[in-house]
């Protein structure tokens, strides 16, 4: 097999070899009984070169620094859900290095965020990674004070502050924009509108999924020993799946996945769940596959009779169950939503730092932030949407549970103890990966042309910013 | 109790102490009214998730144990024993 794959690989120009006698992920779905829309049903596919990736971007503190200046201050990203933050003087505080926000709402419709700092002596108006209510923001040093709309309300003795214009002493704000119920933000005026810097495509897909009708059901973060791009390049393959994660393989159709990219700043890869890898080929039954079937929230799956009927495939029942289960123990609607969305892992990249995933079974987003003055670690943040149920009563949006660097995955409140392992396996590679890459004679990361084009499309976006090109 | 459906909060003087009471999803939880960091009182602020926020600086209170679980305070708010008689809730501020 290996030799008939590198024989096709040769006849065909780079990047377009498959796994050989294997159906495509459109040709897994188009086989669903309950069709998928145009959003899956298409591919993007582009091939990007084929040299090495350089590892200092990993490794060297002056490629960090470089992101700081170049990257993280021109770029969109997710700062907080709307949910964070329901209810005029909510805040939530953003902080990526040293630089941090207070994410506001001022006004019913209306989001604000301004640099967290006290403009008398520099003081945080509010501490890092916190959120809740205010009547002011009130510098807890001398008691300057300023309105929630970032207006000034209190210089204390403004009489020893001649110089000071109160008019002009408003909190300095970054843009924000508000897209699917996620509120970004950015540092830079002269940054494209948000529409624009994520592309038409990204924009329609988006728009199908109505993630602003979901709440954050379950939140988690962890500090994890590796460079945050190395941690966010974990995620962006399904090719590592039969090695890292062997009780997934035999439900999911790994190393015939597909990959897209669209425009600089979105990627993505479609996996389809409850088939079995090509890697098992002849291994595994139907049977097999439908029993190991794994989804972020098994508990809502239940005790369901899993044994399938003479001539059943396992996907179909998947999806038949998922439908079922699912619209149950979330009081919501599918009945307009396909089975590919039901099942599969529609996993894409948000530049510079976001996962968003589309479907039903797997409904993640991920956030990774370099931690402060340390290149070489992340903080990896799992988020689980459901949708608002029917009756329409949000439940409250989870607050955050922070793991510690030792702790597995699967002991976080909330998260799903098969989804946790798998998130474990994911993350344990990563401080060998870091120690590796420091360690190595090799200088730089050899890619697939195909299975890891997300990898290469997301450093040559990094590349761009921190070359200054972008 | 009908000024403490559940989700709501009520602030009383009990001798020289300010007390809090929070209905949080029908529980009814006791704390000091005054934020440990400077003292501003607490009752201004929201309730999520079983937390309550200083509305001036952003101190933020775990209303069962007391704990201060955002800067700037670093020091619990106390917490009392609370229980329901014939319809009057009932704070103990003795230690």
């Amino acid at each position: 097999m290996a030799n008939q794959a590198a024989e096709r690989a040769g006849q065909l120009p780079p990047g377009e070899a498959r796994y050989p006698d294997e159906p495509s992920t459109q040709d897994i779905i188009s086989r669903d009984k309950v069709a998928a829309p145009g959003w899956v049903r298409s591919e993007s596919y582009q091939f990007l070169g084929d040299e090495d990736i350089s590892t200092d971007r990993y490794k060297d503190p002056d490629f960090a620094q470089r992101e700081y200046d170049h990257l993280w201050t021109r770029t969109w990203q997710f700062a907080c859900r709307e949910e964070n933050i329901p209810e005029v003087g909510d805040y939530y505080v953003y902080d990526i290095g040293r630089h941090s926000f207070i994410v506001t709402r001022v006004e019913d419709d209306k989001i604000q965020a301004y640099y967290n700092a006290c403009l008398h002596r520099g003081t945080m108006l509010r501490a890092p990674g916190s959120e809740g209510y205010a009547t002011e923001f009130k510098c807890p040093f001398h008691g300057w004070s300023w309105n929630i709309d970032g207006t000034n309300k209190n210089v204390l003795c403004d009489w020893d502050f001649p110089h000071v214009d109160r008019d002009k002493f408003t909190l300095p704000q970054v843009r924000v924009e508000r897209l699917a119920g996620f509120v970004f933000i950015n540092m830079d005026q002269d940054a494209p509108p948000l529409a624009e810097y994520l592309g038409p495509e990204f924009m329609a897909h988006l728009d199908a999924w109505k993630l602003e009708n979901r709440y954050v059901h379950c939140h988690v973060s962890k500090v994890i020993p590796a460079n945050w791009k190395l941690t966010m390049e974990a995620f962006m393959e399904a090719y590592h799946v039969i090695e890292t994660h062997p009780q997934v393989a035999p439900s999911n159709a790994d190393a015939n996945s597909q990959y897209d990219i669209y425009g600089e700043h979105v990627n993505r890869f479609i996996s389809s769940l409850g088939v079995v890898s090509p890697h098992l080929k002849g291994q595994v039954t139907e049977q097999d596959v439908v029993d190991q079937f794994t989804v972020g929230d098994a508990s809502i799956l239940g005790d369901a009779d899993r044994t399938l009927a003479e001539g059943e495939t396992a996907r179909q029942r998947m999806a038949d169950m998922m439908r079922v289960m699912f619209e149950q123990a979330t009081n919501s609607d599918l009945s307009g939503v396909s089975d590919s969305e039901l099942l599969d892992c529609f996993s894409y990249t948000v530049f510079p730092n976001t996962f968003l995933f589309a479907g039903i079974s797997l409904p993640m987003v991920y956030r990774f932030r370099p931690v402060p003055d340390d290149h070489r670690k992340t903080i990896y943040e799992v988020l689980f949407l459901r949708p608002v149920p029917l009756d329409g009563e949000c439940p409250e949006t989870a607050e955050c549970v922070h793991l510690d660097e030792s702790q597995s995955f699967t002991e976080a409140e909330g998260m799903d103890p098969g989804f946790g392992e798998i998130l474990d396996q994911d993350t344990e590679n990563l401080f060998l990966q870091q120690r590796g890459i420091e360690a190595s004679a090799k200088q730089g990361l050899t890619l697939g042309n195909y299975q890891e084009i997300r990898v290469r499309h997301f450093e040559q976006a990094v590349d761009r910013y921190v070359g200054g090109g972008a | 109790m009908a000024d403490l459906p559940r989700g709501a909060k009520k602030h009383a003087k009990i001798d020289d102490t300010w007390v809090l009471v929070c209905n949080v999803n029908d529980r009814l939880l006791a704390v000091s009214g005054v934020c440990s960091h400077q003292a501003k009182p607490l009752w201004n602020g929201r309730v999520r998730g079983g937390k309550i926020t200083c509305p001036v600086h952003g101190a933020r209170f775990d209303l069962e144990t007391g704990e201060a679980l955002d800067l700037p305070a670093t020091k619990p708010i106390a917490t009392y024993a609370v229980r329901v008689a014939d319809d009057w809730v009932e704070v103990c501020v003795e230690s």
